[in-house]
């Protein structure tokens, strides 16, 4: 069986095809590029993924040496995510399920990406670190659903490196350059908010402190004093809910998994408790049409569950422990 | 007796030691290499010196609490009495969750926020034992009060989502204690931060 997974959440416009071995035949993506010092604009992100949209589609066709007819189902992320941008990926995908006659499945987002980081890792029951520009979240699988353990209480980690960086002048996403910056720094570090309650955790007054350091300080001091504190949190977090829940394999999901000093912190937390890390590809960290396309594979395999055209829909606001998780015991 | 250890918890080592002549638990918060050397340094003293104060100002609450022999801020130790029992985590009960509400009343009473009210730090003695005071903090607040009983209605609501309904006899509890105006008042603060969660509001 073969999927076509469109993603549209925020930034990115990606289309994949995915079989149901979990073999990912192509993964074709178009980053929306924000100007210098600015973040996202939902309007100028989704007239981004209007215009590319054909474009990444056919390629991603094309890449997998497939045509519509091979394609079986159709996955779309229906939230949450930015409004305008998530209209485009389900009106692309309405277009082509109305056209060719194939069922729709609307995905959430951040659940593709548990899905697609415990096929591509083989972990089997892994507490979950989720990061990135929309979650900051501890997740461990239980009675039917991924339940939250500890998450932020404001803004997400890579928020707070987004809207830091825009401070600096940087466009979003600013997570490496500020990873680049924190390397030059010679290890000095500048007093910063450590904020904890019990296994959640807070950024946002971290982000404004940080922000005031950068008019007196060396700026790499500044983002190596804020990766530092940033990550701690989280890997005091994670700590918690292993410690909690007991588990002896942890994930680490999402955009901001891509810096390799969080892996290293976590790394060191994880060998402490005996866990066994599973840290995502690279490739597949950020968001793309994979994703979508696995987990709407295995929600139709499990209970053959899609929408109609007309019924299909998209949520802004669409918790991940919400959603039924059918296919995984 | 030569320590040994019990538990690798989240923040510190907890190991099984004697103290005259008794058994006694040591809780040391050992440093994290991950960390940046005066970040750990300030996490662990302060922890430990919260801990230690809270344990002791709780019992004056009503809470019962280990009692401490002995604190180290350099080390960042503290020995305490040995509790017998079993973690309320993996024995968890209608009665005792109600028991639980009331103890974190008589805490909130006194304008202590527990910071860390988890169902495995309780202990199931002949009475409740409550550990673990290291992100105790004193405010008088509703939003600080209601950030405690979110926590552990986190808490019923992923890890313990099999014993059902579990929540309600804790805030019978909670009630028993606080009065009916009151706890109405802090669930509604409790809504207020779950609505502040990401993606909670439906639109």
């Amino acid at each position: 069986m073969l999927c076509l997974g469109i993603e549209s959440t925020a930034h990115t416009f990606g289309c994949s095809m995915v079989n149901s071995k979990g073999s990912v035949l192509s993964d074709v993506r178009d980053i929306y590029k924000a100007p210098e010092g600015e973040g996202i604009h939902p309007r100028e992100a989704s007239r981004h993924h209007m215009e590319i949209s054909s474009i990444v589609l056919q390629q991603s066709l094309q890449s997998a040496g497939v045509s519509m007819k091979d394609v079986d189902i159709i996955g779309y992320s229906a939230g949450p995510g930015l409004g305008p941008c998530l209209r485009v990926g389900a009106v692309v995908a309405r277009t082509v399920a109305g056209f060719y006659k194939k069922p729709l499945v609307p995905v959430n987002h951040a659940l593709g990406h548990l899905e697609l980081g415990t096929v591509l890792t083989g972990a089997s029951d892994p507490l979950v670190l989720l990061v990135s520009g929309g979650h900051t979240m501890t997740l461990a699988f239980s009675h039917g659903r991924w339940r939250v353990f500890g998450e932020t209480l404001d803004i997400t980690v890579g928020q707070l490196l987004d809207q830091f960086g825009r401070a600096l002048g940087f466009a979003s996403p600013c997570g490496g350059r500020i990873e680049q910056l924190a390397i030059q720094s010679a290890g000095k570090y500048l007093q910063l908010p450590y904020v904890i309650k019990g296994n959640d955790v807070s950024f946002s007054g971290l982000l404004t402190a940080a922000i005031k350091l950068t008019e007196k300080f060396y700026t790499p001091d500044v983002c190596y004093s804020l990766q530092e504190t940033a990550f701690a949190m989280l890997a005091e977090a994670v700590e918690r809910a292993l410690s909690f829940s007991g588990k002896r394999e942890m994930m680490i999901v999402g955009g901001v998994a891509a810096n390799r000093r969080l892996a290293k912190i976590l790394e060191a937390s994880c060998s402490r408790h005996g866990t066994k890390l599973f840290v995502c590809p690279l490739k597949f960290a950020g968001d793309n049409g994979s994703q979508i396309a696995w987990t709407a594979l295995q929600e139709y395999q499990d209970s053959k569950t899609h929408v109609r055209v007309e019924d299909s829909f998209i949520k802004q606001s669409w918790r991940l422990d919400t959603v039924d998780v059918s296919w995984r015991r | 007796m030569h320590p040994t250890l019990v538990k690798r918890g989240a923040e510190a080592d907890i190991y099984l030691t004697e103290w005259g002549g008794k058994k006694a638990i040591s809780k040391v918060r050992t440093p994290k290499q991950y960390r940046h050397q005066a970040l750990d340094a300030t996490i662990r003293k302060h922890r430990t010196m919260a801990e230690a104060s809270f344990m002791s100002a709780a019992k004056s609450a009503g809470v019962m609490t280990p009692f401490v022999h002995f604190v180290d801020l350099v080390d960042a130790e503290i020995i305490m009495e040995f509790i017998e029992g079993d973690s309320v985590r993996d024995a968890l009960t209608p009665e005792l969750c109600y028991e639980m509400g009331c103890y974190a009343a008589m805490l909130h009473a006194s304008n202590i926020i527990h910071g860390d009210l988890t169902t495995s730090n309780f202990i199931k003695n002949k009475k409740l034992v409550l550990l673990d005071f290291g992100l105790s903090y004193y405010s008088e607040r509703t939003e600080d009060v209601a950030t405690d009983i979110r926590l552990i209605k986190e808490v019923f609501t992923s890890a313990h989502i099999a014993v059902r309904k579990t929540f309600p006899n804790f805030v019978e509890g909670y009630a028993s204690i606080a009065g009916k105006k009151r706890t109405d008042k802090i669930l509604e603060n409790v809504k207020e931060i779950e609505q502040r969660g990401r993606y909670a509001r439906v639109t």
